[in-house]
């Protein structure tokens, strides 16, 4: 076990947490992600017992889950186990495939509705330009959040993660912020 | 702009960077007899047309694909978009 | 004047506002405009040429003369229409473009003036002399003929921006829109309808048919009622589409709190991107005027305007009106107000045989020739039959027909159409692909019409979609179109207003017709017709009409009126969307910055990223003496940097070597595992393009660097060369460059003090990791980190990578254990200053224009393989360029160094022709004890010795500059290998 103390990507000792009238955003920085990417001659791998979803998608397996990046590559995440050398471990149950850490590459923030999905729209309508509408649990994209490039996640319909590469993650944190927090203040 | 992705859908043109003519994926062999005249027109010659158009666009905030969009000039009206990568693979003779 | 009777406000409650400082009263329900005819002020503005006084014209968007400045300090407002303005308890309204009182305008002297102010007299009489434009024409123009006036000061409210998709977007909220959002909401379909006004209803609001035999308002609550309680329809009030984009996208405008004195926590306004599958154009009509001499005296309106403000809000201009029509539907607005008790004076239509629709007087075959009363209208002067006669009444409605609102229709440049029947145009088949133009916008003049082609349109649209609708039951309603007679001004001596907002009268077209500026893109330039806040909504259509007169051509082929976005103002505020200041783009904080902050560093923006600059200690006064202590640190003991912003992508696959090696101008694929190597990147036309450097961790496992400004283009332009160039290769990408924290442990004492982090049993001696080696190890008690010996700075110098959110701890722990060994962090101003004395080329030598020649690297372009930019590189303009990097210090070592300063052989004749070279990176050199440059010279490597000119023109500055070699430090490499 290292001696040295990490921080958080906002520079804290704790992960950001925080309500907003209906939701709760909160930093998720115990989870270890790695990214896997098939080479030209490898047969579609299930690492941890996980099904490799389709391209748009989300999947969840046994303490592991996994969201589609691009052709023939996707990003596992690994709940409480972002202190292990998550990828070393996952290239071990992937043979023949590439497998990169990243899992301090982003930073991600849970958000939580306490009153199902609408919440969880107006947030995003305020914040991406991802119809919503085809965006049910178990979707997974990239795409741009004011000048942020970020993954998102649909975990339920009251749920959605919200990813930033790291050195930007205060920005994100900021605009969440924001956005919540004015979302409280109009109508629905 | 909405740029029908082979894969995704119909995404905003705001999440894609624009290269130009998609002729860019026929790279000279700069081991050939030629190149240089090759290349010359590899780097410097385009066809501009008002109309009907293969370019190369990459899903930047996206999936990272590069993909080659049939758009007409004119009208903005998009007639298909596949992925580079097949596309070359096919020129290539390689399997898709 | 007191209210009528009706309407849709709400008496129970009173809203206090003030125009020009008079405190008045309104209700909720009130626009600024209804509410300032309630208070008997029928003078709301000045014209914008010549100061004429004017009211309203209309009860609309599309109003061209009640501009008025709205609220004060931060928020004042300007040129916002009163019809628009929704009023609200202490709002605080003043007119505008006057000096001195309202009714009394200094300006007012423009109008006297006239004839010199005619179309095309900006050309015609301000070119001469040139020199008195800028100085004193300019000036006074901007000032007599202005709009209202910026607060000068920061807007101090949040503006935001959102994104809706949607199967159906339907634009406006009147008869047609709403049987179009009922027929699709009833579907299952996803429905957004926006309406521009803050209650739905449209035209129905302000007239008097019945719908089933009812009010049409109680219809209208009913559907709202039902679209209300539907989730997947979503109604947006106060919401202007303003745009039509490509491929289903529509640019609307929310005025989320302009009804608010502040906005408190919402946004004042949200910018709405809304993706439609298919969209309604039901945006109704806009009346016409039919001009006439001194048709801009206050109280002479619209006739559907002066309806819709005696339905919907109970409020009549004057006690006593007259009407002055071409169409039956001038005849309605009479019948409205005489129900309510207002005075009628007499119908004037300019058609032969009508009657009186009801009690009031009727002049058939008559115009309207000429009104008096400058501030407000006394009387109008009625021409029948070739006899004159004056009437008195305090406002005239006019109608001159109605033209289809179809602006969004023609955003993709679809030419609109005349209809002879309708007198007017109509959308062309040829607008935006997926919007259907439903309702008065296409032309269907009556209630139940609208309904139906509402209703039909959304059956049609959904239908296009697969999705099965039907058409609601409709009400009953009126079924009368009214089709106007062909009067487009009245002629006549005096001037007659086509263009309100901008002056512009028949008088002006003519003259403009005279001068042969006749196509219509002429006519509006040459008269200013149809620009500013109104974009000639109510001008447009009759200018070209009087136009075809003048030329004898019908009018489709005098030409037509096509529009751009926006269809109203939209403000700069909301399409920034909240972008201000540091919203405008990310910033990247490195993982050491929360440590750098504590040290109290001084920060520089470097691309996105905010990166320490240098680190001042207590009794440094000047940058400088940071710097320099710094660089020695480094030099004498051992400097730490956080180099975490490079661009770092991890490149594995079987083929992985060879990708790199068509990639970099260097061979890569013979790297040995376990080894570095700096690499060149070019562009495909051989100019030098990234350097960085590439890692062998594993047989088919690499990790490249890129400059921290190149980062996104190069990682786009690998996964060109992987997608596109090279397909059959076995490469994966991926940026790693937020992964890890990397920070560079520079200076004679680096190992030693990398030793005592690493952990037992890792062998980081000479031996065991030379000069360009690298590896994986642990540190710090089992932390997985990465180690490479490579130097920027020309020391034996380490490169350490670790877990990001480690990164801050690490830098923390190698400054405390390496206090005795002289440990100091250093920023990028020490960092720069050591390249530039070891001769490393940066960003500033990789400038776009120079080729690996240039940069002393000509020999690395490897011709045994095929490369990105390899042939070009080689090609004859490039081999002939000789300029070389060289090192430059001053004969006199307390001279400057510049970078920018242009090279000469002597100082005499300086001039592009004698131009040898540039100087690229300049620094302080505590090494050198002077300053130094790098910079490229023709035929530099030759010329090692000489001294020569660097000139800086823009201060005067000659400097005398020994050429050097770049390398000032440590030339032959000892250290790097120690």
């Amino acid at each position: 076990m290292t001696d040295l103390t990490p921080i958080t990507a906002l520079g804290a000792s704790a992960p950001a947490d925080q309500h907003f009238g209906p939701l709760r955003i909160s930093e998720n920085a115990d989870m270890a992600l790695a990214s896997l990417a098939l080479r030209r001659t490898a047969d579609m791998p299930a690492p941890m017992g996980l099904e490799l979803p389709a391209p748009g998608k989300w999947s969840q397996g046994q303490g592991v889950a996994a969201f589609w990046t691009g052709p023939d590559q996707w990003m596992i995440e690994a709940e409480t186990r972002a202190a292990e050398d998550f990828a070393a471990e996952l290239a071990s149950h992937a043979p023949g495939c590439s497998i990169t850490e990243q899992t301090d590459a982003w930073t991600v923030f849970e958000i939580a509705s306490d009153r199902g999905d609408a919440p969880i729209r107006a947030l995003m309508e305020k914040l991406v330009n991802i119809d919503t509408g085809s965006f049910g649990p178990g979707s997974a994209t990239r795409t741009g959040l004011h000048h942020l490039s970020v993954f998102l996640v649909r975990r339920a319909e009251d749920r959605l993660a919200v990813m930033t590469m790291r050195s930007m993650a205060r920005d994100l944190w900021h605009v969440l912020q924001e956005t919540a927090r004015r979302l409280k203040g109009e109508p629905a | 702009m909405l740029i029908p992705h082979p894969l995704l859908g119909l995404r905003d043109a705001q999440e894609f960077t624009y290269l130009g003519d998609a002729r860019l994926i026929d790279r000279p062999d700069g081991m050939a007899e030629g190149a240089e005249a090759a290349f010359a027109e590899y780097v410097y010659l385009r066809d501009n047309p008002a109309g009907v158009h293969r370019e190369l666009w990459f899903h930047e905030q996206g999936d990272r694909s590069w993909l080659i969009v049939t758009r007409d000039t004119v009208t903005h009206e998009i007639l298909g978009a596949e992925l580079a990568r097949n596309v070359a693979l096919a020129a290539n003779g390689g399997e898709a | 004047m007191t209210r009528l009777s009706g309407g849709l406000i709400d008496r129970s409650r009173s809203l206090n506002f003030t125009f020009d400082g008079r405190k008045l009263a309104g209700h909720p329900g009130d626009t600024l405009a209804s509410a300032l005819l309630a208070n008997d002020v029928r003078l709301m503005g000045r014209s914008f040429k010549y100061h004429r006084p004017r009211g309203l014209i209309a009860a609309g968007s599309e109003e061209p003369n009640a501009l008025v400045e709205l609220r004060g300090g931060a928020r004042q407002e300007p040129n916002t229409r009163a019809t628009v303005a929704e009023l609200f308890d202490g709002l605080d309204a003043r007119s505008q473009n006057r000096i001195g009182s309202l009714r009394f305008d200094l300006l007012g002297v423009n109008d006297l003036l006239s004839p010199f102010f005619a179309a095309g007299f900006y050309y015609k009489t301000f070119m001469w002399p040139k020199a008195f434009w800028e100085k004193l024409y300019e000036p006074a123009i901007r000032r007599a003929a202005g709009l209202g006036s910026l607060s000068m000061q920061a807007d101090p409210d949040p503006y935001d921006k959102g994104f809706l998709h949607c199967d159906l977007l339907v634009i406006g909220g009147g008869a047609a829109g709403l049987a179009a959002a009922q027929a699709a909401a009833r579907s299952g379909a996803r429905v957004i309808l926006a309406d521009e006004d803050f209650r739905l209803g449209g035209r129905l609001l302000a007239e008097t048919h019945l719908l089933d035999d009812a009010p049409a308002a109680g219809w209208v609550s009913g559907v709202e009622e039902e679209l209300a309680s539907l989730p997947n329809l979503r109604i947006m009030r106060r919401t202007t589409v303003f745009g039509a984009f490509d491929h289903g996208i529509y640019g609307a405008v929310e005025r989320v709190a302009d009804h608010l004195p502040e906005p408190g926590d919402k946004p004042r306004q949200t910018l709405w991107r809304i993706t439609a599958k298919r969209a309604i154009l039901a945006a109704g009509a806009v009346e016409r005027h039919i001009p006439f001499a001194n048709n801009d005296r206050p109280g002479i309106m619209l006739a559907g305007a002066m309806r819709a403000f005696a339905n919907r809000w109970a409020v009549s201009p004057a006690a006593r009106v007259a009407i002055f029509t071409n169409n039956d539907d001038g005849h309605r607005t009479a019948i409205d107000l005489a129900a309510k008790g207002v005075d009628i004076a007499g119908v004037i239509d300019s058609r032969d045989n009508v009657t009186t629709m009801g009690s009031y007087p009727i002049f058939a075959g008559g115009v309207v020739s000429d009104a008096k009363g400058r501030l407000g209208l006394t009387k109008i002067e009625v021409t029948q039959n070739g006899r004159s006669q004056w009437i008195e009444c305090g406002a005239l409605g006019v109608s001159g027909g109605w033209n289809p609102n179809l602006h969004l229709a023609s955003h993709h440049r679809g030419r609109p159409v005349w209809d002879e029947a309708l007198q007017s145009f109509v959308p062309a088949k040829d607008g935006p692909p997926g919007l259907i133009v439903a309702g008065a916008a296409n032309g269907q003049g009556s209630t139940a019409a609208a309904l139906r082609s509402g209703a039909e349109a959304a059956v049609q649209a959904l239908g296009e979609l697969g999705i099965t609708g039907a058409l609601p039951d409709l009400p009953q309603a009126e079924d009368v179109v009214s089709k106007p007679h062909a009067l487009w001004h009245v002629p006549g001596k005096g001037r007659a207003w086509v263009d309100f907002q901008n002056d512009v009268t028949v008088k002006d077209i003519k003259l403009a017709h005279q001068e042969n500026m006749r196509p219509v893109e002429h006519l509006k330039r040459w008269t200013t017709l149809g620009m500013a806040t109104d974009q000639g909504k109510t001008a447009n259509v009759t200018a070209l009409a009087i136009m075809s007169e003048l030329t004898g051509k019908p009018i489709p082929e005098t030409g037509t009126t096509i529009f751009r976005p926006p269809y109203s103002g939209v403000s700069l505020s909301v399409l920034g969307g909240g972008n201000t200041a540091g919203h405008f783009r990310p910033r990247r904080l490195t993982p050491t910055h929360h440590w750098a902050e504590a040290q109290g560093a001084v920060f520089v923006e470097v691309g996105p990223w905010m990166r320490a600059q240098y680190f001042p200690r207590p009794g440094e006064t000047h940058w400088r003496q940071t710097v320099d202590r710094e660089v020695l640190a480094t030099r004498e003991g051992v400097g730490i940097c956080d180099v975490t912003t490079l661009g770092k992508v991890d490149v594995q696959g079987a083929d992985a070597g060879e990708f790199l090696n068509r990639l970099y101008c260097n061979g890569m694929k013979t790297l040995k595992t376990g080894m570095v190597r700096y690499g060149l990147m070019l562009r495909e036309d051989g100019i030098a393009w990234d350097d960085g450097t590439c890692a062998r961790l594993a047989e088919d496992h690499y990790v490249v660097t890129t400059t921290t400004a190149q980062a996104g283009p190069v990682y786009r332009h690998m996964e060109f060369a992987r997608q596109c160039l090279w397909p059959e290769m076995d490469v994966q990408l991926i940026s790693t460059t937020d992964a890890w924290a990397q920070v560079s442990v520079a200076g004679p004492n680096a190992r030693r003090l990398l030793e005592r982090i690493v952990d037992e049993g890792v062998d980081i001696s000479n031996e065991a990791f030379p000069f360009m080696a690298c590896k994986g190890l642990t540190i710090c008690g089992g932390l997985r980190a990465r180690l490479f010996r490579i130097s920027f700075s020309g020391e034996l110098a380490y490169e350490v990578a670790v877990p990001t959110r480690y990164g801050n701890a690490l830098m923390q722990r190698l400054i405390e254990i390496g206090a005795d060994l002289g440990a100091t962090p250093y920023g990028t101003e020490a960092l720069g200053a050591l390249r530039i004395e070891k001769g490393h080329a940066a960003g500033n030598e990789l400038n776009g224009q120079t080729s690996p020649q240039m940069l002393g690297m000509g020999r690395m372009v490897s011709t045994k393989k095929d490369s990105i930019g390899a042939v070009m590189s080689r090609r004859e303009g490039l081999a002939a360029d000789t300029r070389r990097l060289v090192g430059l210090q001053p004969v006199d070592s307390a001279q400057p160094v510049l970078a920018g300063m242009h090279l000469f052989t002597d100082s005499a004749a300086q001039n592009t022709e004698t131009d040898q070279g540039w100087i690229t990176s300049a620094c302080y050199s505590p090494h050198v004890g002077s300053a130094i440059g790098l910079g490229f010279l023709a035929r530099g490597d030759e010329r090692m010795g000489e001294v020569i000119t660097g000139a800086n023109p823009l201060d005067q500055q000659q400097v005398a500059l020994r050429v050097v070699s770049p390398h000032f430090v440590d030339p032959d490499g000892g250290r790097l290998r120690d």
